[in-house]
């Protein structure tokens, strides 16, 4: 517990300052989130284009996409603010600066990732919180304390399903150093995740739902909530799966920290 | 010549080093054909054309546009912004060579180490596992002049997201915003006779149908005559002049802060 | 007591067989050629509290390696390495908590932010008390008047500055040991005074053991009572500094741009300086780059000015430089067996 407590603060200490020193660069703060502001929103676009040639993608009408998406923003979110760092652990690796964050007496994943928070992420987070309460009302969703709780726990889990499979793409710069093509294929994958998954068959279902688990993410969880008629084992996996994948990511972590050697002899 | 040349040379082997990148690359690719193809199935379900389109036709521009895409992605923007940063544009601008030919060999360098390593297996895959047939009339011969004229677009657009490093701290996002744009306005998403009719009218006005949406017709409709495919290459013409004088005029101005702050 | 235990410690590593040019590329995608690379290879020593050791070598000897194996970052091959008691890799963050690190060329502090809120970051990593903390920067504040840093980002420091500032961070948690990684380099000649006074003083008031990597032997000299040179993985001396700074001592490189050089020149020169000073110590000839001619002179053998007088009676010399010897030369000498 007194751990936990130190780690806290710590953690509040670095990213204030952090957040400290990117406020100095206000006018980069502002295009960042433009950026994030259009990219959030494209995925809607094609979902909006598209259904203006077909009533429904596989069964599903635009609101019930929205809120599939919206759900996928909100489990995504986390990872986009808080586990950023991500992105720049080849650079470290490859340049040899990561061996820094072997000499402090902290664990490396919370001290690494403490160097870093992705403000515009908090566009992404409210953008999210908007077209979720915008596709519950017109999808009149009738929220109750139970529902509620599911919500917590589904989006909880799907967040560790995120950043599991970011984790373990990133990890991947200890044996490869240039992990930009993996972490842009697990980036492409989860882009994918809001789509439904019962445009796949055979083979590919089963890679997206156990393989895999973009499923997970968004279109399955949110199965709870849109008052689905088939509800498939996959959808009761759901509020638990992700505790599951973090261990697995967190392991294979692990195993590309002792693993690093640093550059140089 | 030459010496821009060895610039292309150098980024295309540099582009080797990373020898387990590509098959990530590739199956990145091929991970998007694989869900565009069911995606696209499933819009299709019944119908045989939809906005006259046939599945395959939509199928085969959605992939070769995913290609394309990957070809022409060569961080020019992310290379120039690195050399304002870090200021070691100033060992660029003692040479006596052009800034914007030195980014542009370089782009072609990466563009060809892009096109060996990713984009040639996964057309290959295309062919022989998506079963789907390549048009193999003039629109071949039209087609790579075409993409000549997207890679310049592409690069010279690029080239100046860059410079606007002269101006911000990071240009992460005005390069995201950027990418963004041209993915969803260009057709290299979605193809543009799926846009609403009024959409249509205002894209076809904008620069970025240039980069993919014309190229990728002349292989998806065979029965263009050889007069279309001129129209086609004309407007691309159009705008290449247009964005290498906007490149021009941006750059004198971006460049006089390096002269007046010191970089 | 002897806080650094090492036995037979070895660290291998396999490396890929690059090949050359743009078929090389291409076909190193597919190669599976490895070959093993001894970069620690057997070495056993131990360090006491409160030494200063210069751990010397020329680069790719298996410096940096073994630094990392007794920080905890490589897991050695096979050997037996404490620190504290402890072994580092499979404690490392106990092993962290006493330790500190500075490295030349990469500060530990916040890029972005003023000095002294790296320091306040610091203090509650390792959890510094804050009597302790007022007492350290007091210290610092005596020693490097870091007092007027505080405000400066660490970006805007110099380079000595900063590097001050990087040691005062890795002396501020009162670590059992201090590994410092070439903290001269690149700064000149006052500044790397004033460091080595700083590590001096430290080291002194707080009896904190120092290991010392570094190509300057104005670092060694000034600072080391004890020196471990390595080199291809191997330990070639482990001794006092005095023994190896007698030999350093005597040794001057003169470098002399000869003119008219050709094929003959270096021939004649060997023959000339044979027939003067016939022991194979007392002269030792090396092409270098370019032009220059090395020649390293035991001056108790002979003396510089007799070496000079007699080059100069036979050639024609552009230009001539006189140089301390290099550490590649030290360690040449040493495979010559200047010091057995």
């Amino acid at each position: 517990m007194k751990r936990l407590r130190h780690y806290f603060r710590l953690y509040f200490l670095i990213e204030a300052q952090y957040i400290k020193s990117k406020m100095q660069y206000r006018d980069d703060f502002f295009i960042s989130s433009i950026g994030m502001f259009f990219s959030s929103l494209t995925t809607i676009a094609v979902f909006w284009v598209l259904l203006a040639s077909i009533p429904d993608l596989a069964g599903w009408s635009f609101n019930q996409l929205v809120f599939i998406y919206a759900f996928y923003m909100l489990a995504i979110s986390p990872f986009q603010i808080l586990f950023d760092h991500f992105w720049q652990l080849r650079f470290h690796v490859i340049e040899g600066t990561f061996i820094k964050y072997y000499f402090r007496p902290l664990n490396m994943l919370f001290y690494y990732l403490s160097e870093m928070f992705d403000i515009k992420g908090v566009v992404q987070l409210v953008l999210g919180i908007a077209m979720f309460i915008y596709a519950s009302i017109k999808l009149q969703v009738s929220w109750n304390l139970p529902l509620l709780l599911l919500l917590a726990a589904t989006l909880f889990s799907a967040s560790l399903v995120t950043i599991s499979i970011m984790m373990i793409a990133a990890s991947s710069a200890f044996w490869i150093f240039n992990s930009w093509p993996v972490l842009d294929l697990a980036r492409r994958l989860r882009e994918f995740s809001p789509y439904p998954m019962t445009i796949f068959d055979g083979f590919f279902k089963i890679l997206f739902t156990y393989i895999i688990p973009i499923g997970f993410v968004a279109f399955y969880p949110s199965q709870f909530f849109l008052g689905s008629q088939s509800i498939s084992t996959a959808v009761y996996l759901s509020p638990l799966i992700g505790i599951g994948t973090f261990a697995l990511a967190y392991w294979i972590w692990l195993k590309g920290v002792n693993s690093y050697t640093g550059t140089g002899s | 010549m030459r010496a821009y040349l060895s610039y292309a040379r150098g980024s295309f082997l540099s582009g080797l080093a990373y020898r387990s990148g590509f098959i990530f690359a590739i199956l990145n690719n091929l991970v998007y054909m694989t869900i565009a193809y069911f995606l696209w199935r499933s819009i299709f379900g019944d119908n045989q054309t939809l906005r006259g389109l046939t599945f395959e036709q939509t199928f085969l521009y959605v992939t070769i546009a995913s290609s394309l895409m990957v070809l022409l992605k060569t961080w020019t923007d992310w290379e120039i912004s690195w050399n304002i940063t870090s200021g070691s544009i100033i060992m660029s601008l003692v040479k006596p060579l052009k800034y914007q030919w030195m980014m542009m060999a370089q782009s072609l360098g990466f563009c060809l180490m892009n096109f060996l390593s990713i984009v040639v297996p996964s057309l290959i895959f295309l062919v022989f596992v998506f079963k789907i047939p390549i048009n193999t009339g003039v629109g071949l011969l039209f087609f790579p002049v075409a993409i000549i004229f997207s890679f310049i677009l592409n690069t010279t657009i690029d080239y100046i997201i860059g410079l606007t490093s002269f101006y911000t701290e990071s240009i992460w996002g005005i390069s995201s915003t950027k990418d963004i744009i041209i993915l969803f306005l260009s057709g290299s998403l979605i193809p543009l006779q799926f846009f609403p009719e009024a959409a249509q009218k205002v894209l076809k006005l904008l620069p970025f149908q240039a980069m993919y949406h014309l190229p990728l017709m002349m292989l998806v409709e065979p029965e263009q005559t050889a007069s279309s495919y001129l129209v086609s290459l004309s407007v691309q013409l159009f705008w290449v002049a247009v964005i290498l004088i906007l490149a021009r005029l941006f750059y004198n101005r971006a460049v006089k802060v390096l002269r007046v702050a010191g970089g | 007591m002897s806080l650094i235990e090492i036995q037979n410690l070895s660290k291998y590593f396999k490396v890929l067989n690059r090949r050359e040019g743009l078929r090389g590329a291409f076909l190193d995608l597919f190669s599976g050629d490895y070959r093993t690379v001894k970069a620690v290879d057997d070495i056993s020593f131990s360090i006491d509290e409160g030494e200063i050791v210069g751990y010397i070598g020329p680069n790719g000897a298996g410096k940096s390696t073994t630094i990392k194996m007794m920080t905890g970052i490589l897991q050695p091959t096979s050997g037996k390495i404490e620190v504290n008691q402890l072994e580092p890799y499979s404690n490392r963050i106990a092993n962290a908590r006493r330790m500190g690190v500075v490295f030349g060329q990469r500060t530990q502090l916040w890029w972005d932010l003023p000095v002294i809120e790296s320091f306040k970051i610091l203090k509650e990593i390792y959890e510094v008390d804050n009597e302790t903390f007022k007492q350290q920067m007091g210290l610092f504040e005596d020693l490097i008047e870091i007092k007027k840093l505080y405000p400066v980002q660490v970006r805007t420091l110099s380079l000595g500055q900063r590097m001050l500032c990087d040691i005062a961070a890795a002396f501020l948690h009162n670590p059992k040991v201090v590994f410092l990684d070439e903290p001269t380099i690149g700064l000149d000649v006052s500044v790397k005074a004033k460091i080595r006074d700083v590590i001096r003083e430290l080291n002194h008031t707080q009896n904190i053991t120092i290991i010392l990597t570094t190509h300057d032997l104005g670092d060694i000299e000034a600072l080391c009572q004890r020196i471990i040179i390595i080199d291809k993985g191997k330990i070639l001396f482990d001794g006092p500094v005095q023994r190896v700074n007698q030999l350093f001592g005597v040794y001057r490189t003169l470098k002399a741009q000869i003119f008219d050089f050709n094929q003959e020149t270096l021939p004649r020169l060997n023959a000339l300086i044979q027939t003067k000073f016939p022991d194979p110590d007392a002269v030792h000839i090396n092409q270098s780059e370019d032009f220059w001619t090395d020649l390293i002179i035991n001056q108790e053998k002979a003396p510089l000015r007799e070496v000079l007088n007699l080059i100069m009676s036979e050639f024609a010399l552009e230009d001539i430089r006189i140089v301390e010897i290099s550490m590649e030369n030290v360690v040449q000498r040493i495979y010559d067996g200047a010091l057995l």
